[in-house]
């Protein structure tokens, strides 16, 4: 019901490569930032239904909806069934089409397919995360709420009369055979508004549609799960921010780790460990251009402050992200709300592996890296030598003491191989290639003595521990060690053991500073699919597969993490991570075994 | 008292007045945007618009100077604070007469009071002093033109001596 907290397994997302809208199953619209993901939100009752601002439309009689993207597109449909007729919901965020239009352009057409549906919608924006105070007024064409920079016109066609009440628009229509009508939030920031004409709206949405059509048809992976590699392709192109190429790890902030806990996290930033992921992941589909465009804007936004990495940077590249609480209710009550993100300053060695493995994958691939870019990736190389043996926070952004974890001192090695391979290919410079090789002896005999657990045949979590980690599955990803060795076969069962509940997997049941439960990261299970199917245990992999993927809500996403018992989605929704796993996964599923 | 002067003023204070209104949207104490709104009355291509919109905004900068240059010669005295009236006459005349009603009059893409936005994509209309752009935007307009006024004001004053 509108003014209720829906479950985040109830969502879909649209976007236009610049935002993206949550749409929930009775086609109320709960988050929306404007003019970009990183905006502050105009939309979001997710987080507070009575102040965050919402996009609702729905019958005024009883029914049932059903939804599902439009095959191959990021344009929704939601399909409403009450005893008198059935009406149709057609939303995008429309893409520019080269004429005069508005800056961002959220369409909704209606139509009616049978009989006779009342329907009734109601937009109440509520800018700056609602805490803005949002001025409607009804002027020639359509009514307008702004506030300081920015504004939104309601559109609206064939949809009733308009009455602006209580800071918001509002109508009623019946939706009978053969209708149609059409809602458009229009969005200006720093400029004018520009009022689009119905036709523009229809034919942008119908544009919109053969875009996303043309854009997956194009991508070429043609193994197993097709369907949900597309649907993963096409939720990550959704994260793809346009003007710089940074792909954000989620569109949402703040949907928390547990109901009612603190571990809410904003995650419109883009985070240097899904970077080889996501080089590896479009390079297998076939995405040339964003897999390019990806890279160096990672390269432009690392920049700044190297040799030394934040873990992840704004998407536009910078690198300043403070974090704060905002005055809303969160969640189903998890507060605090936050915006921005504290773990930028941590030391997470992590990052340079999956840096220098980026570039690599890039180089490896044909794409050429100029003199200047290998100098700097080779004093990155010379930094990691003389800061692996620090310990740090581990690709879990911990909030406890650092540790010796061993993922970190892994990708560490990771970061020295793939320096030394690309120097041997002349793209590093070779002065200290000697340096990176003793270095990276020392790090692998430092886990070897204090990250192995002999009695439980197991690498552990951190140095000093016996705990095991799901991020140690990487260490067969990453090549670090042999998938078919002894000892990783011993992690995987141990992993397997230890973390799993049935297909989900927990990222680690130790501590981390925080209080309170989680429930399993998503990523973790496709991770345990991808290393079986590189361990040679392919008929394993494929079950668990089939078995993650039954996980996914009905339109094919993922939330960060799943409840263990209910199910239920947890986190920011959709993430970027577990898609890149999944497609990943299917890759490793769909090759041929070596 | 000489137009090279009146030329160079109006450069300069377009430059001022432009960054003043750039800056205070970037603030998002406005949504006003002069080089936006003049240029789409050329192009439907917002990249083109701007680029356009900025060309056209400093020649009508340049145009304002040389009607402020024959005002001073005519009242025989020049200098900023004279050049000061002069912006608060301009802000006024731009708030309810030139951009309010003369613009959207001549804007092919500009939406007016009978507009019903059936046909074409229409710009949201200033208003009355701009208002539709924010609350805040008559006075940054205003600033901006004082500014203008000041600048070109004390150049052709500069000049005279």
């Amino acid at each position: 019901m509108p003014g209720d907290y829906a479950a985040i397994r109830d969502y879909a997302v649209i976007g236009d490569g610049r935002t993206a809208a949550l749409v929930r199953r009775d086609a109320s619209i709960d988050w929306l930032c404007l003019p970009n993901l990183d905006s502050p939100s105009v939309l979001a009752a997710i987080l507070d239904p009575q102040r965050g601002g919402c996009v609702e439309l729905a019958p005024s009689a009883p029914h049932r909806a059903e939804r599902a993207y439009v095959p191959g597109t990021n344009v929704l449909t939601t399909t409403f069934r009450t005893e008198a007729g059935v009406a149709r919901v057609t939303d995008a965020m429309t893409l520019p089409d080269g004429r005069l239009g508005p800056f961002r352009e959220l369409a909704r057409r209606i139509e009616g397919l049978g009989g006779e549906v009342p329907m009734r919608w109601r937009v109440a924006p509520r800018f700056n995360y609602g805490r803005g105070v949002t001025r409607i007024t009804r002027r020639s064409p359509f009514p307008t709420a702004d506030c300081r920079g920015d504004a939104v016109a309601i559109c609206a066609w064939d949809a009733g009369d308009l009455r602006c009440e209580a800071g918001a628009v509002t109508g009623s229509f019946v939706a009978r055979a053969g209708s149609r009508a059409l809602l458009a939030l229009v969005a200006a920031h720093g400029e004018p508004l520009v009022f689009p004409a119905r036709g523009e709206v229809e034919s942008r949405l119908d544009s919109t549609a053969e875009f996303w059509r043309a854009w997956s048809a194009r991508l070429t992976y043609d193994g197993p799960w097709r369907e949900a590699v597309v649907r993963s392709a096409l939720a990550l192109k959704l994260l793809v921010f346009a003007p710089s190429g940074a792909i954000a790890a989620a569109p949402t902030t703040s949907l928390p780790e547990t109901i009612g806990g603190d571990r809410n996290w904003d995650y419109r930033f883009s985070w240097i460990r899904d970077s080889s992921f996501t080089l590896e992941a479009m390079l297998q589909l076939g995405c040339h251009v964003e897999a390019n465009s990806f890279f160096w804007w990672f390269m432009h936004a690392t920049r700044l402050m190297r040799p030394r990495l934040q873990p992840f940077y704004r998407l536009d590249g910078g690198a300043f992200a403070p974090e704060t609480a905002l005055p809303l209710a969160g969640y189903r009550a998890s507060r605090p709300v936050r915006i921005g993100n504290g773990a930028a300053h941590q030391l997470q060695l992590d990052t340079f592996g999956n840096l220098l493995d980026t570039a690599f994958g890039y180089a490896n691939r044909g794409f050429g890296i100029d003199r200047e870019t290998g100098t700097e990736l080779a004093q990155l190389a010379d930094f990691v030598c003389t800061i692996w043996r620090q310990p740090d926070r581990g690709i879990w952004e911990v909030r406890m003491e650092p540790r010796h974890f061993t993922h970190s001192k892994a990708m560490c090695w990771v970061a020295l191989d793939r320096a030394i391979r690309l120097a041997e290919a002349g793209t590093l410079p070779a002065t200290h290639v000697a340096r990176w090789r003793d270095e990276a002896a020392n790090i692998r005999r430092f886990i070897d003595e204090r990250c192995w657990c002999e009695p439980r045949q197991t690498y552990v979590r951190f140095a000093g521990t016996e705990e095991v980690d799901a991020s140690l599955l990487m260490l067969a990803i990453m090549r670090y060690e042999d998938p078919r060795s002894p000892r990783m076969r011993g992690t995987i069962d141990a992993i397997q053991r230890e973390l799993g509940r049935g297909p989900i997997v927990y990222r680690y049941r130790g501590d981390d500073g925080l209080g309170g439960d989680e429930g399993a990261f998503v990523c973790c299970s496709f991770w345990l699919v991808e290393a079986l199917a590189l361990a040679g245990r392919r008929r394993e992999a494929s079950e668990l597969m089939a078995r993650v993927l039954d996980l996914a809500n009905d339109v094919g996403l993922y939330a960060e993490e799943i409840a263990v018992d209910s199910h239920e989605f947890l986190g920011n929704f959709p993430q970027g991570l577990v898609h890149l796993a999944l497609i990943s996964a299917a890759v490793a599923c769909a090759a041929e075994p070596s | 008292m000489t137009i090279g002067a009146a030329l160079t003023g109006g450069v300069v204070g377009t430059l001022v007045l432009t960054t003043i209104l750039t800056a205070a949207s970037e603030l998002r104490v406005t949504r006003i945007d002069l080089p936006f709104l003049l240029g789409t009355a050329v192009s439907a291509n917002r990249t083109a618009a701007r680029a356009i919109g900025y060309g056209l905004h400093f020649v009508a900068g340049l145009v304002f100077a040389l009607g402020y240059y024959a005002a001073f010669i005519v009242l025989g005295h020049a200098g900023w604070a004279l050049g000061m009236a002069f912006g608060l006459l301009h802000a006024s005349f731009a708030g309810t007469a030139l951009v309010n009603v003369i613009l959207p009059a001549i804007h092919p893409r500009m939406g007016t009071f009978y507009n019903a936005a059936n046909s074409e994509a229409v710009l949201e209309l200033p208003g009355f002093m701009l208002l539709n752009y924010g609350r805040a935007t008559p006075i940054v307009t205003l600033l901006a033109h004082l500014l203008y006024g000041a600048i070109v004001g004390a150049f052709i004053g500069a000049s005279a001596h």
